[in-house]
């Protein structure tokens, strides 16, 4: 701390300073720009990307892996998750074992996108897309429910504010 | 009853702590706070080691100990975990070894996030398993009853709940089978769990083999909110936890208190815990324009206010007000309408006892049932009425005390207690001739020795002795004759309250005499002058008045006298004729046609407030949520009534309510009266039998509304229980039917011959699927009946389907 007051307090330490920010900037000027055009122009994001909206995924049978244990809620920092359990029915089973999840709902007003939920999950049901587009009209949009949870996320270039949404 | 032990003092992990001769180590390490991870030890259960998970080092041992099972030794010097590496080492492998078995459940099991073995593992226990074999696996959940769930791959054989079982509740359904690996809970094929106790083995399971149908995948312990509370099911005042996930309750846990319930509550007030959420509760005001309809507070209590200035003015309660509620209760209709005509009772006792238990507090408590020498039980089911009562009345047995009943029925203390049967209204005669010492050679001779030598006897009477004149008061005489403590054990969780409280025609809070002027003074003191110094009616002569048009306006607080007072019929031609109803409750039910306005009240959950217990003691309950839609406490209801009126009760808030409460409930002493017992009015019998009932503890009442596991594992339909000389001489067989005549009406009930029951009686129980047995009665528990068989009833006798409903003749 000290030692930088004198620095600033020095003419020739302020001027040379001075010189290379203005070369940054200076050479700034020339390079490309990297600023997209979105929501006009959508770049796809890199391929394995978690950048986006949860989805809850199915077993090859068609079973939900989700078996309403409520980890996620219990991990998630921001109280976004909302997970009522219950009973399978065995005849009509809607995931293996005992237990399902018969509510479920993301609240994207809350969430954080920081993940947690979907390492805490037991099963791997849970686990973050790259549809990175959170925007709503109302709160109610905002609250994904199961069956949208369930489903693929729309494509990019859907949510309201861009040219589709 | 014992001298006190020598004590002792020894050190654990280098602290010293000085502790009673017979202290277990791991009890002197809780006093010191330090930690023995631990899975059988249970403070209120005898030690058996069963689990091994409690090991310390004890200095000039060679093995290792368990501390559980070990008694401290003057001298002694304890290593646990913290200081000793080998005791560190045998927890581990312990924990490991219990780990073989256990199936990755967490997710999927009810105990995941409140669960002691996760918690002691993550604490305490090896992080990772070397255990790769596959492991033993069982059929997942087998029902033990509607109520409890057994999944054996989670049990960790600790015989918590077996134990809880043969030393607690004495219902041994569940026993341990097997050893080694194969060892197993298990119930007798095609038994059933019903012990109106078999909540607790679940919750102090320390891990998620036994599990509550009502809670199961419900809720996770961080997405409820929870309260402590007191529960409203009857007068034991277990102290509870309520837990609420999204403003609905979805479970209630016992929480310790040695001076109460110590770990335990009884299954309803374990799982009837819907009652406040269910269809029937109504949240608005009502008042009846042309049909019943929504309005303000304001509106309704305006309108109220307007019909009953200058009417005649009566109010009946039920055992379900809090402390405080009946208190303003007592003053509103005292001082705002300058009425005595109010009761809470629907046994009437009257005499020296009632004012006794009116006057003070803590004469008798839990404590003193537990070390007593001797308990004379009289009139009283404990283990329908006030089960965990019943509980503590089993504890003082296995401590050795001598414990007697007197009732008309057997009750569940049978392998403990020696039972005096004696037809209903006879309790009293027998109590009179255990005063004189009984017919030499008789039991009685034998019991009153008994009573009269033991060391701090305690004499507990129940609601059915109020059935005779006077009886209540010669329990109260023998007990004085021995010596022995004395208490009036009320059934209803508001009952004892609302008698301190003054909810009686003839007593003014704290037991003090509305007709005795230096009494009715020392009210008057506080809430000035009363308008009447004359006793008002009963519960029965309200009723009996409102039916001869007596009565002008009749408030109906959480009471229902259709059901809840032992004559129907005068219920209804009360409500027929009385021109105002006004009926405050959570719920309107079978008084929806009657009301002419309804008063919304907040359910206990919901609201600031203490219930006292037959003991006296008068504890808080904390509210878990806001009340219901416009629903307010009992008392806030009466203070507005009182402002509509014009005459304010002068508290604004519940702490100036308990101001004046402690002003005026403060225990007083009772002036000593002789009490007479004429022996006059005694029933002469002929040939017909004396019908008599209680209510069983799970039955149709409106608190137990929605509790539909805990009705599937513990309700029973209606019966009559007769003797097996009685049902010779009137032949009747047991699974048969017999009509039941009375002077009230008739009923037709299957036919349990037991001799459970005293010869010359017959039980039905009060409010069971299939009957309300106050359509038999005539404004007492009891009745003059005649049975006949009623042939080709027989199949499905004990079904319960077959029940043809009871045609009731009014
Ligand atoms: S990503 Fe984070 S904030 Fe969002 S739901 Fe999951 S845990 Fe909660
Ligand atoms: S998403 Fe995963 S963590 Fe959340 S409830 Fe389902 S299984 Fe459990
Ligand atoms: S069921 Fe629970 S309480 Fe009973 S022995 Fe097993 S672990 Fe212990
Ligand atoms: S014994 Fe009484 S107070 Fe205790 S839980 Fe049962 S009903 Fe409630
Ligand atoms: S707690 Fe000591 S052996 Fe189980």
């Amino acid at each position: 701390m000290s030692a930088r007051r004198e620095d600033r307090g020095t003419v020739s330490g302020g001027f040379g300073a001075t010189l290379k920010g203005l070369a940054t900037v200076f050479r700034q000027v020339f390079r490309a720009d990297v600023t997209e055009e979105y929501p006009r122009r959508i770049q796809p994001p890199p391929p394995r990307s978690h950048i986006g909206r949860h989805r809850l995924n199915r077993h090859e049978d068609g079973l939900e892996k989700c078996i309403g244990c409520e980890l996620c809620a219990f991990a998630c920092p921001a109280d976004a998750i909302w997970v009522v359990g219950a009973d399978n029915d065995p005849e009509h089973p809607v995931s293996p074992g005992e237990r399902y999840a018969k509510d479920y709902q993301i609240n994207y007003l809350r969430c954080i996108m920081c993940g947690m939920c979907v390492e805490a999950c037991p099963t791997r049901a849970l686990t973050l897309t790259s549809a990175y587009e959170m925007s709503f009209l109302t709160r109610e949009d905002a609250i994904l429910t199961k069956d949208q949870l369930l489903e693929p996320p729309a494509p990019l270039g859907t949510a309201p504010g861009t040219e589709e949404g | 009853m014992s001298v006190e032990p020598e004590p002792v003092t020894l050190t654990i992990d280098g602290k010293e702590v000085t502790v009673p001769t017979g202290t277990l180590v791991i009890r002197a390490a809780e006093q010191l706070g330090i930690e023995i991870p631990r899975f059988c030890d249970h403070p209120f259960l005898d030690p058996v080691g069963a689990c091994r998970q409690c090991y310390v080092e004890i200095e000039g041992q060679r093995k290792l100990f368990t501390a559980c099972t070990t008694e401290v030794a003057a001298g002694m010097v304890v290593h646990t975990q913290n200081t000793s590496e080998l005791a560190h080492e045998g927890q581990v492998a312990n924990l490991e070894f219990l780990l073989i078995n256990h199936p990755l459940d967490c997710p999927i099991c009810d105990r995941g996030g409140e669960c002691p073995l996760q918690d002691q593992t993550m604490a305490f226990g090896p992080g990772e398993s070397r255990y790769i074999e596959p492991k033993r696996v069982y059929r997942k959940p087998i029902p033990l009853s509607p109520l409890v769930l057994l999944d054996r791959e989670r049990c960790v054989l600790c015989a918590r709940c077996t134990r809880f079982c043969d030393q607690i509740s004495g219902d041994r359904f569940i026993e341990m089978f097997a050893r080694g690996a194969g060892q197993q809970v298990a119930i007798a094929a095609g038994e059933d769990f019903r012990s109106p106790f078999s909540g607790n083995t679940i919750q102090i399971c320390p891990v998620g083999a036994l599990t509550a149908s009502t809670y199961r995948f419900v809720a996770r312990p961080f997405d409820v909110h929870v309260a402590d509370g007191i529960c409203g099911h009857c007068s034991a005042g277990c102290n509870v936890r309520v837990d609420v996930r999204r403003g609905e309750v979805v479970r209630v846990l016992a929480r310790d208190n040695a001076e109460v319930n110590d770990a335990w509550i009884c299954d309803k007030g374990r799982f009837a815990f819907r009652a406040a959420d269910g269809p029937g509760r109504v949240t608005t005001p009502l008042i009846r324009e042309r049909g019943l309809e929504p309005a303000s507070f304001d509106e309704v209590l305006g309108r109220v206010a307007e019909w009953s200035r200058g009417a005649r003015v009566a109010f009946l309660t039920g055992g379900r007000l809090a402390d405080e509620d009946a208190f303003a209760l007592s003053k509103l209709a005292r001082v705002a309408f300058g009425t005595n005509d109010l009761d809470h009772r629907r046994a009437f006792h009257g005499g020296l006892a009632e004012e006794l238990e009116a006057a003070s507090a803590l004469r008798v408590t839990y404590r003193d049932v537990e070390r007593a020498g001797a308990i004379l039980v009289v009139g009283l089911d404990a283990e329908q009425e006030v089960p965990i009562l019943h509980l503590r009345i089993r504890k003082a047995a296995r401590r050795g005390a001598r414990v007697f009943v007197v009732h008309s029925r057997e009750t569940r203390l049978s392998d403990v207690a020696e039972h005096l049967l004696c037809r209903p209204g006879q309790e009293g005669a027998v109590l009179e001739r255990l005063i004189e010492g009984g017919a030499a050679g008789s039991d009685e001779e034998r019991v009153a020795r008994a009573l009269r030598t033991a060391e701090g006897a305690v004499v507990l009477a129940g609601s059915l002795l109020a059935e005779h004149p006077l009886a209540t008061d010669v329990a109260l005489r023998l007990s004085r004759r021995l010596g022995a403590g004395f208490a009036l054990v009320p059934r209803r969780a508001g009952d004892r309250g609302a008698l301190r409280a003054g909810v009686h025609p003839a007593l003014l809070p704290g037991g003090r005499r509305l007709a005795v002027a230096s009494e009715r003074a020392e009210v008057e003191a506080v809430w000035g002058e009363l308008r009447s110094s004359e006793p008002g009616r009963n519960g029965r002569e309200i009723l009996e008045a409102c039916a001869r048009r007596e009565i002008d306006v009749l408030f109906l607080v959480g009471v229902d006298p259709l059901r809840d007072v032992p004559d129907a019929a005068l219920a209804r031609r009360a409500l027929e004729n009385v021109p105002v109803k006004v009926v405050q409750s959570l719920e309107l039910g079978e008084l929806e046609p009657y009301a002419d306005a309804f008063l919304p009240a907040a359910a206990l959950h919901e609201r600031e407030g203490h219930l006292t217990t037959w003991e006296g003691r008068s504890q808080r309950t904390r509210p878990v949520r806001a009340p219901a839609g416009l629903s307010r406490p009992d008392w806030e209801i009466f203070a507005g009534l009182a402002e509509a009126v014009g005459a304010p009760l002068g508290f604004g808030s519940v702490e100036e309510l308990r101001e004046e409460m402690e002003a005026l409930l403060a225990p007083r002493e009772v002036s000593e009266r002789p009490t007479a017992w004429v022996g006059a009015g005694v029933p002469q019998w002929l040939d017909e039998v004396t019908l008599f009932t209680y209510p069983l503890l799970v039955d149709e009442g409106r608190l137990s509304e929605g509790a539909s596991e805990l009705k599937a594992a513990l309700e029973e339909p209606a019966f009559v229980e007769v003797h097996p000389e009685d049902a010779e001489r009137l032949h009747l067989a047991d699974g048969g039917w017999a009509r039941v005549r009375t002077g009230a009406g008739e009923a037709t009930l299957p036919v349990r011959v037991s001799s459970r029951v005293a010869q010359g009686s017959v039980f039905v129980p009060f409010n069971q699927p299939g009957l309300e047995a106050n359509r038999l009665l005539s404004g007492r528990f009891t009745a003059a009946a005649t049975l006949e068989a009623v042939p080709g009833g027989g199949e499905g006798a004990r079904g319960g389907e077959g029940i043809a409903g009871p045609e009731a003749k009014t």
